[in-house]
């Protein structure tokens, strides 16, 4: 299977990608970044102005939206208000001229897979919005799409239920080794249940990966940015290889470079320690001694804003029931792999 | 104590407002069962006879009938006009979308003596006036604009994406119409074609106007009626035209629901 995007109209430009025959690829990106553009343009339910997209080998571009045989589930549900929990999910079979008896079956079955049973003769605005959405993924699977469009699906959850939905989906697509796309802006959404995640901004695509490249990889700024906090410090590359930021010496995760750069770890990977060691650090680890400004509570963790010669950056450590160690104030050394030293010179900065 | 006088007060004005409004209509009910031969307030006596002179009146009778007919002619091509209309100006985009709306419901704001005699000054030329057609399409001009109204207010509150989803789920346009648009359509229809009928059946004004002297229609009738008699006659009728827009609000309320048919 395969779909290619030549350049679009503004909201989306010069996307493509390709998808994997039951693979969930998330398409992730802050709002209004394109990614529903790119579903609609899936579904047929927007033109694409240029470009290909491809199912299995045929073109579908410009099938109208009725012939593609796409499941689209949407962020609002989108139920028949008049239809009964029955009869909205047998319209996509209906559609299809399937016959009477084998609807009755097939709908019986959907409902019976997204666990909603006993509720067939009831309307829409009768269920919970976590019941309609069952409904709205019933519906989507119960026509056999080729490929399962997921518009936002957790969005209208209370958190509770959004973590139960978000299993529940991943577990019922690999049962039906169900081809989908699954739009998010919820980066932790798009993690936990995306076998490749798209990372898309302003209609571009900043990277593909798998959710661990996502997290460990970022391709640009962006993307580290926008899967989790993250410290932003300013540099040099100097000949030997390291970092100068302010009077340290910092080595990344890359060899070298020339001209500015940009240096970026994540706060619990870095480690906290009483100043009194000091040491230039190793291959291996950095080391920069700091002065804790201020401390912050949040319950799994405690949060140190900690000054360093380079600048401010934020340490997270997860809290334990032994008092804290630290207080405002402190001096203290960090120390973090170089490996976890994220760099990008600055003509891949933006 | 203040809050129980505040809330005597309140309920009292509401029953002096709702008196104000109501009486006159209320009060044709007595008058029309008058036995006198003029109206007058208390009546003498009672009797149902301006019912039955009404009944051997020919002019009224046939006005009435009339009346209907083109209240229904009116507001079958009404909806047939303002359906695809609101369909158009609400789910396609296209240049000049905002004037067009404004063009359709800019009747609506004209005084409808204006109207009046602009339609009769035109139609005069086509030989329009006095005939079934010419009054058709001068109604029109006024019930498109309500119609037209209540259909877009109506697509427009429609839950979001329903058609989109309908189209994903392999139904092709007309069909999206026919299950998914226009059953979720039928308040604001049944809205519309009451609306279209009552106002149809109610002109007045370009009724006047273009109606002539040929073509009897029950509110000019009554009108030329009150001119020459003052004899409870017209109360008979009044009263029966309060029951039938009676009848037809109760039939909107009794499909749909009254509230849902004019806000929604």
């Amino acid at each position: 299977m395969e779909k290619r995007y030549g350049s679009f109209a503004p909201s989306v430009a010069d996307l493509s990608f390709s998808l994997g025959q039951g693979e969930l690829l998330g398409l992730l990106g802050p709002s209004g970044c394109g990614k529903t553009t790119t579903l609609r343009m899936i579904s047929g339910l927007v033109q694409a102005t240029s470009g290909t997209i491809r199912v299995g080998g045929q073109d579908v571009t410009h099938l109208p939206t009725y012939r593609r045989n796409m499941g689209v589930m949407f962020q609002s549900y989108a139920l028949f208000p008049h239809m009964t929990i029955a009869e909205n999910v047998a319209f996509g079979l209906q559609m299809r001229k399937v016959r009477k008896p084998d609807i009755a079956t097939r709908v019986a079955s959907a409902l019976a897979m997204v666990r909603l049973d006993g509720v067939a003769d009831r309307k829409p605005r009768e269920l919970s919005g976590g019941q309609q959405q069952r409904v709205a993924l019933a519906r989507a699977l119960v026509v056999e799409p080729d490929i399962l469009l997921l518009d936002e699906p957790l969005s209208n959850l209370d958190a509770k239920l959004r973590d139960n939905m978000r299993n529940e989906i991943r577990e019922i697509q690999q049962r039906l080794r169900m081809t989908t796309v699954f739009v998010t802006h919820d980066q932790t959404e798009a993690m936990a249940i995306c076998d490749r995640i798209v990372v898309m901004n302003r209609g571009k695509l900043e990277q593909i990966g798998t959710p661990l490249d996502i997290y460990e990889r970022p391709a640009t700024p962006m993307v580290a940015e926008f899967v989790g906090r993250i410290n932003r410090l300013e540099g040099q590359w100097r000949n030997d290889g390291a970092i100068a930021v302010g009077d340290s010496l910092i080595r990344a995760n890359a060899n070298g470079g020339t001209g500015r750069v940009l240096i970026m770890i994540r706060p619990h990977r870095i480690d906290l320690a009483a100043a009194g060691e000091p040491g230039a650090g190793s291959p291996e680890e950095n080391m920069v001694a700091g002065t804790i400004r201020h401390i912050t509570y949040v319950g799994d963790t405690l949060q140190y804003a900690v000054a360093t010669a380079g600048g401010l950056l934020q340490v997270e450590k997860a809290t334990s029931s032994a008092t804290d160690p630290f207080q405002p104030g402190d001096s203290v050394a960090l120390r973090w792999k170089t490996r976890d030293t994220l760099s990008f010179s600055s003509e891949a900065t933006g | 104590m203040l809050p129980k006088i505040a809330r005597g007060v309140h309920a009292l004005s509401i029953i002096l407002i709702l008196m104000f409004l109501l009486a006159p209509v209320i009060l044709v009910f007595p008058i029309s069962f008058s036995a006198d031969a003029y109206v007058a307030w208390p009546p003498s006596a009672w009797s149902a006879r301006w019912y039955v002179a009404l009944l051997h009146n020919e002019e009224m009778v046939t006005a009435f009938r009339n009346s209907l007919l083109i209240a229904a002619c009116v507001t079958v091509i009404t909806l047939v006009v303002a359906m695809p209309a609101a369909v158009a100006l609400t789910r396609w985009s296209f240049r000049g979308q905002d004037a067009l709306i404004s063009l359709f419901t800019a009747p609506l704001l004209l005084p409808s003596i204006v109207l009046g005699l602009a339609i009769l000054v035109i139609f005069a030329g086509y030989g329009l006036v006095s005939s079934w057609p010419g009054v058709v399409i001068a109604h029109l001009v006024i019930t498109l604009p309500y119609a037209l109204r209540v259909l877009m207010t109506g697509l427009g509150t429609m839950p979001s994406f329903v058609e989109d989803a309908a189209g994903t789920l392999g139904a092709a346009p007309w069909q999206v119409f026919r299950q998914i648009t226009l059953p979720l359509m039928t308040p604001a229809l049944v809205a519309s074609a009451a609306l279209a009928f009552i106002v149809s059946f109610d002109e007045v004004v370009i009724s006047l106007f273009i109606a002539g002297t040929q073509l009897k229609l029950l509110p000019v009738s009554l009108y030329h009626y009150v001119e020459s008699w003052t004899d409870p006659l017209v109360a008979a009728v009044s009263a029966l035209l309060v029951l039938g827009t009676l009848g037809i609000v109760l039939i909107v309320e009794r499909a749909i629901g009254l509230g849902k048919a004019v806000s929604k």
